[in-house]
């Protein structure tokens, strides 16, 4: 079966400048997502995503640190669910962090919002499901 | 009916011979002229003979019947005047089976045509008297486990409400005259804030017959502040209405003051372990991140064959690295603080101290035109570690620079104050503040920071908590969003 492949932007929130380094890195070593867009704390991600001007740029994905300064990871998936309807795209997120509390674990699956909770070092073959699922999203599978 | 109807005096002698020897009493005469003695019928049962079967004889009855201790007792009961009351003695006497039994003896004196004789009746009284032993033994033991649990009893009378204390009682409230008291009086002596609380369990128990046991603190007559148990039991009628209101009333002063030291040291281990619990998670978290991290990058080093790839990459390896360093320093401390208690405390100036931070810091205050006003006027002195005031003004200080809003110069207000025996010392910055409504309870964590400010690392505020906790002081802090920050320190 032959598809054209859809361009999928993702968006990585963490204060983490060499994770975030990293992740970019990655993604175009392996070649995954189409553009990264970068956002050191949840108020940003909030701000861009309800600024007019980004409506035709929205991400497909969304990754979110838990340890942030100004609006930490909770808050963010807080803010989103508030926001999610005013926003003209479906947009999947997944919240990183190197806590293996299972308080924060079980804290973030319980959330609504969240598909899932992905644990620092973030796992490459995981990485490339998320970009192939939404690359083709007739090929949808829950990971958990 | 004429009055002398009621005597045996008409009687015939035999008639009244058999009645005193029928009856169940002991009946004794002796002849002190002619040393006769005669011991009804009566007096050989009484003792658990037959009649003749032991020697009717003065010698008999002094020398093997009655118990040697007694025979004070006895003889003084036989010289009495001859008129009014015959004396009454208790005395033991030897019985055939049962061993010396107790006897209530009744003496009379009267002059027969014989000479004097002295006669008497003796009725056995041991269950009794068995019994008041008993009863003075229940009571002296009970007074004494009373004085010795300082456990006082009480009842109230539902209907008159009137107040009846036992001994030990009054020994609690150290009113040694035992003066009778209202309900109203006895809860005077129960201090104010626990009034109500009495007052009420006292209440429902008459009304609805509810049990209670409170603890309480009380004040004696002689203006001792003690901790007591009270503890009232309603006693119902047949209606199932409280009649009588029973209950205990114990000193427990010395367990409660325990109690009350052991739960505070329990507290404190409890904030101790939690704080411990906390370091170690943030502590872990904060590796993990970087080992994380570290491995993050070491792959990529591995991908990729990107000259200027692999130079950044092995630059953020660089950064790691540092920050590992750094965080072991965190660690060690945190470590230190713990270990540090021990050391000497010193009579130290506040003014030497801040000018020895002043100068450490001089470069950031000249810099940003910081304006530092100190009071040390209140309280100019602290026995306290030096290392410590140093590290918690400096922390503060430093802080209050680096947040400084960026359209004023900062204005830091530094002062002591004395209040009893603590020292507090406040601390005010002009700066820009910090949501408390978001971020009150995190303002003291580790690694926590509320600002994008690239060299804020969360440590600051936690190793200055710790340090004012750790010699027994608290930290608090106050802060407006773009007016200012104020940190109460009490130190001592």
């Amino acid at each position: 079966m032959i598809t054209e492949n859809k361009i999928v932007t993702a968006g990585l929130i963490d204060d983490d400048e060499i994770f975030t380094y990293g992740f970019n890195k990655l993604t175009v070593i392996k070649g995954l997502f189409n553009q990264i867009l970068n956002f050191s704390n949840g108020q940003e991600a909030i701000d861009y995503l309800l600024n007019p001007k980004n409506s035709h740029n929205l991400p497909d994905v969304l990754f979110v640190d838990i340890n942030m300064p100004v609006m930490n990871g909770w808050e963010f998936n807080a803010a989103f669910e508030e926001i999610k309807s005013q926003l003209g795209k479906n947009i999947t997120i997944y919240n990183i962090s190197s806590s293996v509390d299972l308080d924060d674990i079980k804290r973030a699956k319980n959330c609504p919002v969240v598909t899932d909770y992905l644990l620092k070092p973030i796992d490459e073959a995981y990485l490339t499901d998320i970009f192939n699922s939404l690359q083709n999203p007739a090929d949808v599978r829950r990971y958990n | 009916m004429s009055s002398e109807e009621h005597k045996f005096s008409g009687e015939s002698i035999a008639h009244i011979a058999r009645i005193i020897d029928n009856i169940n009493l002991g009946i004794w005469e002796y002849n002190t002229d002619t040393r006769q003695a005669k011991w009804s019928v009566g007096f050989y049962t009484a003792l658990g003979y037959a009649p003749g079967e032991i020697e009717c004889s003065h010698t008999n009855f002094f020398d093997h019947l009655l118990y040697y201790y007694d025979r004070q007792t006895f003889l003084k009961s036989t010289y009495h005047p001859r008129v009014g009351e015959s004396p009454v003695a208790h005395i033991r006497l030897l019985t055939k089976q049962n061993g010396y039994q107790w006897f209530e003896s009744t003496t009379q004196k009267h002059d027969t045509a014989d000479g004097p004789v002295i006669y008497g009746v003796i009725t056995n009284i041991n269950e009794l008297k068995l019994s008041q032993v008993r009863a003075a033994e229940a009571n002296y033991k009970s007074a004494e486990i009373g004085r010795i649990a300082k456990l006082g009893s009480w009842e109230i009378d539902v209907a008159t409400m009137a107040l009846k204390f036992s001994d030990e009682m009054y020994e609690i409230f150290e009113l040694h005259n035992r003066p009778t008291m209202s309900v109203e009086e006895a809860i005077g002596f129960v201090e104010p804030q626990y009034r109500p609380l009495i007052t009420d369990s006292i209440d429902q128990a008459i009304k609805f017959c509810k049990p209670y046991d409170v603890e309480l603190q009380f004040r004696t007559a002689k203006n001792n502040l003690i901790w007591v148990r009270s503890k009232g039991v309603p006693v119902l009628n047949n209606y199932g209405q409280c009649v009588t209101l029973r209950g205990v009333f114990q000193d427990i002063d010395s367990i409660k003051k325990k109690g009350i030291r052991l739960q505070s040291s329990i507290n404190l281990l409890d904030d101790q372990n939690k704080r411990l619990q906390n370091f170690a998670y943030i502590v872990s978290h904060n590796l993990r991140s970087h080992a994380g991290n570290l491995k993050f990058m070491v792959k990529l080093f591995e991908d990729t064959n990107l000259k200027e790839d692999r130079t950044e990459i092995f630059s953020h390896i660089k950064t790691i690295s540092d920050s590992l360093s750094a965080t072991m320093g965190h660690l060690d401390e945190i470590v230190r603080i713990q270990s540090e208690i021990t050391k000497e405390r010193k009579l130290i100036d506040f003014e030497t101290i801040f000018n020895n931070v002043a100068s450490v810091l001089h470069t950031n205050i000249m810099s940003t035109g910081a304006e530092i006003n100190t009071d040390f006027t209140d309280c100019p002195q602290i026995d306290y570690i030096p290392a410590y005031l140093e590290s918690i003004l400096q922390n503060l200080l430093t802080n209050a620079i680096k947040y400084k809003h960026p359209d004023r110069k900062p204005v830091i207000n530094i002062l002591t104050r004395k209040v009893g025996n603590e020292i507090y010392m406040t601390f005010e910055d002009n700066g820009i503040g910090i949501d408390m409504k978001r971020y009150g309870d995190q303002v003291f964590g580790m690694y926590k920071t509320f600002h994008q400010n690239s060299d804020s690392k969360g440590i600051g505020l936690f190793i200055t908590r710790n340090q004012v906790e750790a010699l027994g002081g608290s930290i608090q802090v106050d802060s407006t969003v773009n007016v200012g920050t104020k940190f109460t320190v009490k130190l001592v």
